[in-house]
């Protein structure tokens, strides 16, 4: 089963690696997109599907990594490359203060705080007026060509999915795990929990950083409503439910359907896409709470470290 | 037509649709119909780069046409640029979106920094001396701000006060208190309808009383007057457009638009109807399909469709379309500026709400 499953991987990677070179502009963009998407929720996932710590301002990471990246290209000229992996910076920076104490947090305090912080960050952004041009956002040069982004992005999402199947395997991530499984057992067992969320809260922010960086010089144009809206952070949350939270696959899995489901609706039904969409989420949530790779782990016997 | 901007999007479409019909009843454009493919961006400048791309690369279209809103455009042309497309933006009106050097994007409409033109020609001519300006903290309503205090400024108004809030705000109360504290001849907000019609309402409530008060987008609504009633009575708003102009062929287009979509026409359906129009002439005159040709044909049109005038520079900026100014006058708006074409006399001064 695993060897078949591995061979599956394979050889999407080796399709999605040579796919610029037969697809279409449009087939190209939408693949970046689906790779921002695998991203973002696989991040999530490795705080909020891990821990149980569920974070509902994740976007304010997305969000400061395109700022971070858009000025740095715009004002000191750098190139797009380095910008947008400079975005990590301080979207780890901002874990860190906000991580430290909120993480001790139970129950609903940690999501509200996220909120708060993602709210916090994008008024501060559109505050500093002179720096970020406020609510006129960030213009950057148009792109010519978005095949090297679609490497860019790819690779990011390929490292997040790496990671989360390295953490799955390694005591890090059976110890996050028996976190969200029973937290206080945990810390009677000896395991430094705080520290442990907070590795993995630092780790989570890294990748929204970067994809924001990339996202800034392939949109073109940022400003404070289309890099912090509330939407990217429960689409994220979505996506990895869906695809089943705390897997490695889970993520990919959710990233992938809900968005080639969303572009088919979205272009047969114009009017009632949205409602579709939400019908479907419900569905999934009371039907497969475990997500989809849940109920394949569970029917298949699929190994837990995809 | 979601997300938004819906609404306006929506007008948008109808607009394109009807210059489709027309164009199409006599006989296509270089003997071949036309038809347009239109997608719904939901207002998401991301989702508007996917589609270009769509439309460009899938598709296989020949011409773009402009999406609705300035943030949407801004995304939208990247595609189009990069393609070598002609794009006729309809509906973006900030002029960032031209400093960015882009060689295939036209204007359609007059540019945000003038909206409030009339509101300070009409103080000006009055005596008034003083201005106090806010705006939305977004694109376009900042751009409007902006142009407003450098046409005060220059025009020998003194701005004192100007103040931004963020989108989505609804209490205007302590920027109202503020303003009111430095009693201002004129008040200027660079609005969108849903903060029009919140800050009307609280001047009201909270007594402020400028001489004249002037909103840029949202006064030009008919819903602006069906939500305020009374209080939206000598209320100035601007438009692009109002279907009493005395510009050719535009009670035909009025009509044909009632007949077609049973309802009035609003400035963003003259307006995409409008750019449609001039690029069909400029493809015409160009005898081709080819960006560039059309491009230059573009360049050194002059045209007067049911929208108004147009002409732009070399950045393809519009420079000779008008703005009008109108107010509200016994639940009717009354054009007031520019006198050229206004069809009454600006009710002034606005008498305090007390004596309403």
């Amino acid at each position: 089963m695993m060897t078949g499953v591995l061979g599956l991987l394979l050889a999407a990677v080796g399709g999605l690696a040579i796919l610029p070179l037969f697809a279409s502009g449009y087939l190209i963009s939408f693949t970046i997109q689906v790779f921002m998407w695998m991203a973002l929720a696989g991040s999530w996932n490795l705080i909020s599907g891990f821990t149980g710590y569920v974070s509902f301002g994740h976007v304010a990471f997305f969000g400061i990594g395109a700022y971070t990246g858009g000025l740095l290209i715009t004002k000191a000229g750098w190139h797009w490359l380095p910008a947008g992996l400079a975005g990590c910076l301080p979207a780890v920076a901002l874990a860190l203060v906000i991580g430290y104490p909120c993480l001790r947090l139970k129950g609903p305090y940690f999501a509200i705080a996220m909120l708060g912080l993602n709210e916090v960050v994008r008024a501060l952004v559109s505050y500093f007026e002179g720096f970020t041009g406020g609510g006129s956002g960030v213009s950057l040069p148009p792109i010519l060509s978005i095949v090297p982004v679609y490497y860019a992005m790819g690779g990011v999402a390929v490292a997040v999915t790496l990671l989360t199947y390295r953490i799955i395997t390694s005591q890090f991530g059976l110890r996050l795990l028996s976190i969200r499984e029973d937290e206080i057992a945990a810390e009677v067992m000896g395991i430094n929990t705080a520290l442990l969320k907070l590795y993995a809260f630092l780790l989570s922010a890294a990748f929204p950083g970067i994809v924001g960086g990339f996202y800034a010089w392939y949109a073109s144009h940022i400003e404070p409503l289309s890099v912090f809206p509330l939407l990217t952070t429960i689409t994220m949350i979505i996506m990895c439910l869906f695809g089943g939270q705390g897997t490695v696959l889970g993520p990919v899995l959710g990233a992938v359907l809900l968005s080639v489901f969303q572009e088919l609706v979205w272009a047969r039904f114009l009017f009632v896409h949205q409602a579709i969409f939400g019908a479907l989420i419900v569905g999934v949530v009371l039907l497969m709470p475990r997500g989809i790779l849940g109920v394949l782990q569970e029917r298949y016997r699929l190994p837990r470290t995809i | 037509m979601t997300g938004t901007y819906a609404k306006p999007g929506k007008y948008t479409q109808e607009g394109y649709l009807l210059c489709e019909k027309e164009i199409n009843d006599k006989g296509g454009l270089l003997g071949r119909k036309v038809r347009f493919v239109v997608y719904d961006d939901k207002s998401e400048p991301p989702t508007a780069i996917k589609l270009y791309e769509k439309l460009i690369t899938e598709d296989k279209v020949e011409l773009v046409m402009g999406p609705y809103s300035s943030p949407v455009t801004n995304a939208a042309s990247t595609v189009s640029e990069k393609y070598k497309k002609v794009m006729m933006a309809s509906l973006a009106a900030t002029t960032s979106i031209w400093e960015r050097g882009f060689k295939y994007l036209f204007m359609t409409i007059s540019p945000a920094e003038v909206y409030l033109e009339g509101l300070v020609d009409l103080a000006v001519e009055r005596g008034l001396k003083t201005i106090a300006v806010i705006n939305e903290d977004t694109l376009f309503s900042k751009a409007a701000a902006k142009g407003t205090i450098e046409l005060a400024k220059k025009k020998g108004m003194q701005v004192v006060f100007h103040e931004a809030y963020p989108k989505g705000t609804t209490d205007f109360s302590a920027l109202l208190i503020k303003i009111k504290a430095l009693n201002p001849d004129v008040i200027a907000a660079g609005s969108y309808f849903d903060d029009a019609v919140a800050t009307t309402r609280q001047m009201k409530e909270l007594d402020v009383n400028p001489r004249m008060y002037g909103v840029t987008v949202g006064g030009d609504l008919p819903e602006f007057h069906q939500l305020l009633g009374k209080t939206a009575e000598y209320v100035y708003g601007s438009s692009q457009w109002e279907k009493g102009l005395p510009y050719p062929r535009i009670k035909e287009f009025v009509a044909n638009y009632e007949k077609m979509w049973n309802r009035e026409p609003v400035y963003h359906s003259a307006a995409a109807y409008g750019a449609c129009q001039i690029y069909a002439e400029a493809i015409k005159r160009a005898n081709s399909l080819e960006s560039d040709k059309i491009r230059e044909q573009l360049l050194k049109l002059k045209m007067t469709t049911a929208f108004g005038e147009y002409q732009v520079d070399e950045r393809g900026f519009q420079v000779a379309h008008k703005m009008v100014l109108h107010q509200w006058q016994d639940g009717k708006k009354v054009t007031v500026w520019p006198s050229q074409v206004a069809e009454g006399k600006p009710l002034y001064p606005t008498p305090p709400w007390l004596r309403r």
